[in-house]
């Protein structure tokens, strides 16, 4: 079954689509990425998925149920905008909202404790937010989002404002969460996570799916066309652009996306003539990010 | 039911909480009592001592007259007043005296010395010289007791003796008497007081707790918290759980307020005319009907108003931008508080009739107008159906307008945009 799924939902302001007809499949258990430039439609899409707004048409089914009031009971939200009461207390404030999911007061109660332990904020439950660091704030948000455990979690870029032990520690409640059957969204710019972490994406332009699918499926059609080369020493002018049609310069790591006629040979036969020594040579599937630009810019075009 | 009840608890539980709430509810009937009895009490205090003054006599005769007259007079605590020094009559050097006593009262020997001229029984004014003019009680009891004796001394002109001239001199008050079907009440301008008094609640909590709703709904926004309570609740429930909840700290208020009243009215009522010395010995005559209708037209007011100002709160991006959305609606209360005069001058004209039928003033002009006179009931009720009516058809329209705003940032929306959301699916 479909943890989540939508038909041909179109939403419009004033004239404007912010999405049209859009079609997903979400598998159950899955982390899937929902991804797309700034302003393509994907909180629209989010919000009409969470119920905040409503689809001019279309359809959407949770856990093969339409969207009720219940049914939002069953998913979890992280919005990209973080905002609580600040002058709440922490731990009354995470019982309200838990209370708004449905959790019982005694239990919310419960659960809210073990969370700021996890998270080391339980000093702080009785302090309000607005005495927190933002750090701590985010924590809490955070907390706000997994604390009735919903079977659909949606993370709108749940990293930003963590610093890395912090990120790992909200990474590794998602992988908990995966494991016990919990189907992820994540929505965010930061490509390395999405490869990393989602079964499968869908990426979004103006409204519209430019791409969407298994992730390792659509990388494996762009195929091994790219060339990751770590320079041993000075690259000394060494000019991949003539073999590209893309350049990704990272310090030593340079990465580029070969024109179909070329044969990876040819660069390694050019550096050994130019007597440039390499570290590494490595032919990969495209970077998402790389993708994403080739998709959106052609879409743009 | 549960969430709209969540919000509901969670709403009134901060405000009353809050140290706002908590002094405005402590601090407000302390301010208006002080307003009403401290200048009374004051002026009891500072003439609380006995005065010592000389009479200077040039017309002849007035001197006993006065000194009796003056002796009368008690302070609050029921001291003599006055304690005559002197009685100075036909003095043989009148601005050598003057000058004597002049010194006396800059040394502080003499509160003052009452001067009668000669001409004083033809007409003419009495003089008192003192150092601190002000003493309006003083100077009353002054006046009081220089009347009965220049009355005194003229009589006497015409050979007519009365033993008690201050039963002959007694003022006849007028006691202005309320008719309505209700049965006649004997008052004394107390039900001009009542109007006022309910007129200025009204209008401050509407205006109080309507901005509140608005703010409330604005920080809700622009904090972004709004995001997750929408991904939780209905905005209609939400709408309608702060709504709720505002009024009920609102409500609360008024019933701290009227319980503190009645324990004042009952038991306060002495020790305030202790220290008040009866000049402003008036008690307020505050029926249950006029406190029923008094609470049903402020839930339809504040229904009204506080949907109003919550659509603004939903449609504003900023506090620049509510403060200028909310002058029209502001405006609407302030006016129904000028039109006060129009219901004072005659509640039953064409024109209050009128004007307490509109909705946006009827919550205080009706019962401005219920305080005043007897409306018949059907004008009563029609003005309330008209309320309820339009408080109905507001929150219907700004639900609508509030679940869209509250996730539109940016500029402040024209009149036109608000009407495109309120056709929003």
């Amino acid at each position: 079954m479909n943890a989540l799924e939508l038909d041909k939902v179109t939403k419009a302001y004033d004239g404007l689509t912010a999405v049209s007809n859009l079609n997903l499949r979400i598998a159950q258990s899955s982390i899937f990425g929902l991804l797309g430039p700034n302003g393509a439609g994907k909180t629209t899409t989010l919000r009409m998925i969470l119920r905040i707004i409503l689809p001019d048409s279309g359809t959407i089914r949770v856990m093969g149920a339409p969207l009720t009031e219940t049914v939002q009971d069953r998913i979890g939200y992280l919005p990209e905008e973080r905002g609580l009461y600040t002058r709440m207390a922490v731990r009354p404030l995470l019982v309200f909202l838990g209370g708004l999911k449905g959790l019982k007061e005694s239990e919310a109660n419960r659960r809210a404790k073990q969370w700021l332990e996890r998270f080391e904020i339980a000093a702080w439950s009785e302090r309000k937010l607005e005495e927190l660091s933002k750090g701590m704030q985010q924590k809490v948000q955070f907390i706000a989002a997994v604390l009735h455990d919903p079977p659909l979690l949606i993370l709108d870029e749940p990293f930003t404002g963590f610093d890395p032990m912090n990120v790992a520690a909200v990474k590794n409640v998602m992988m908990e969460m995966h494991d016990r059957g919990t189907t992820i969204i994540l929505s965010t710019h930061r490509m390395e996570q999405v490869e990393m972490m989602c079964d499968s994406i869908c990426l979004v332009d103006h409204g519209k799916q430019l791409l969407d699918g298994d992730l390792r499926e659509i990388k494996r059609a762009y195929g091994k066309n790219t060339v990751r080369i770590e320079f041993a020493g000075t690259r000394n002018g060494f000019d991949l652009a003539r073999f590209a049609t893309s350049v990704n310069r990272y310090g030593t790591v340079v990465e580029a996306r070969l024109r179909p006629e070329i044969d990876p040979q040819e660069i390694l036969k050019a550096a050994v003539a130019q007597n440039i020594s390499l570290a590494r040579f490595e032919l990969v599937e495209p970077p998402l990010a790389d993708i994403f630009v080739e998709k959106v810019t052609a879409a743009h075009a | 039911m549960h969430k709209l009840r969540l919000v509901i608890a969670r709403e009134y539980k901060m405000r009353v909480r809050t140290r706002t709430f908590v002094l405005s509810t402590v601090g407000l009937p302390l301010l208006m009592a002080a307003m009403l009895f401290l200048p009374a009490y004051f002026a009891s205090r500072h003439s609380g001592g006995t005065v010592s003054i000389a009479v200077v006599d040039e017309a002849g005769g007035l001197g006993p007259l006065a000194s009796s007259a003056l002796a009368r007079s008690r302070t609050a605590t029921g001291d003599p007043r006055f304690k005559i020094v002197s009685t100075i009559e036909h003095p043989a050097n009148s601005s050598r005296t003057v000058e004597e006593l002049t010194q006396q009262v800059l040394a502080g020997k003499l509160g003052g010395y009452l001067e009668f001229p000669a001409k004083v029984l033809d007409g003419g004014s009495a003089r008192f010289y003192t150092r601190n003019p002000g003493n309006l009680t003083l100077t009353n009891a002054l006046e009081s007791a220089a009347t009965q004796a220049v009355i005194g001394g003229r009589l006497a002109r015409h050979k007519v003796e009365v033993a008690d001239l201050k039963g002959l001199l007694a003022r006849v008050p007028v006691d202005v008497v309320k008719v309505s079907a209700r049965g006649d009440a004997k008052e004394k301008g107390q039900t001009l007081y009542v109007a006022i008094m309910l007129g200025i609640i009204l209008y401050t909590s509407l205006l109080f707790y309507g901005i509140n709703t608005m703010r409330s709904i604005l920080e809700e926004k622009s904090s972004r918290i709004i995001e997750i309570l929408l991904s939780s609740v209905r905005p209609f429930p939400l709408l309608a759980g702060k709504i709720i909840g505002v009024g009920a700290v609102g409500f609360t208020q008024y019933l701290i307020w009227a319980t503190g009243g009645a324990i004042v009215v009952s038991y306060g009522a002495m020790m305030l005319s202790a220290f008040s010395a009866g000049s402003v010995g008036f008690h307020f005559h505050f029926p249950l009907w006029l406190w029923g209708w008094f609470i049903i037209f402020f839930l339809g007011g504040y229904f009204l108003y506080a949907s109003l100002y919550a659509a603004i709160g939903a449609a504003a991006s900023s506090d620049q931008d509510a403060n200028q959305l909310q002058v029209p609606i502001t405006s609407l209360v302030v006016a129904s508080f000028f039109l006060f005069t129009v219901i004072m001058r005659n509640p039953d004209s064409t024109a209050s009739v009128t004007l307490s039928m509109i909705p946006f003033f009827s919550p205080i002009l009706m019962i401005l107008r219920l305080t005043l006179e007897s409306p018949p009931l059907w004008q009563v009720l029609l003005s309330l159906g008209i309320l309820v009516a339009s408080a109905v058809g507001v929150i219907y329209l700004s639900a609508r307008i509030y679940r869209v705003g509250v996730l539109m940032y940016g500029k402040r929306p024209s009149l036109v945009e608000l009407a495109r959301w309120i056709r929003y699916s």
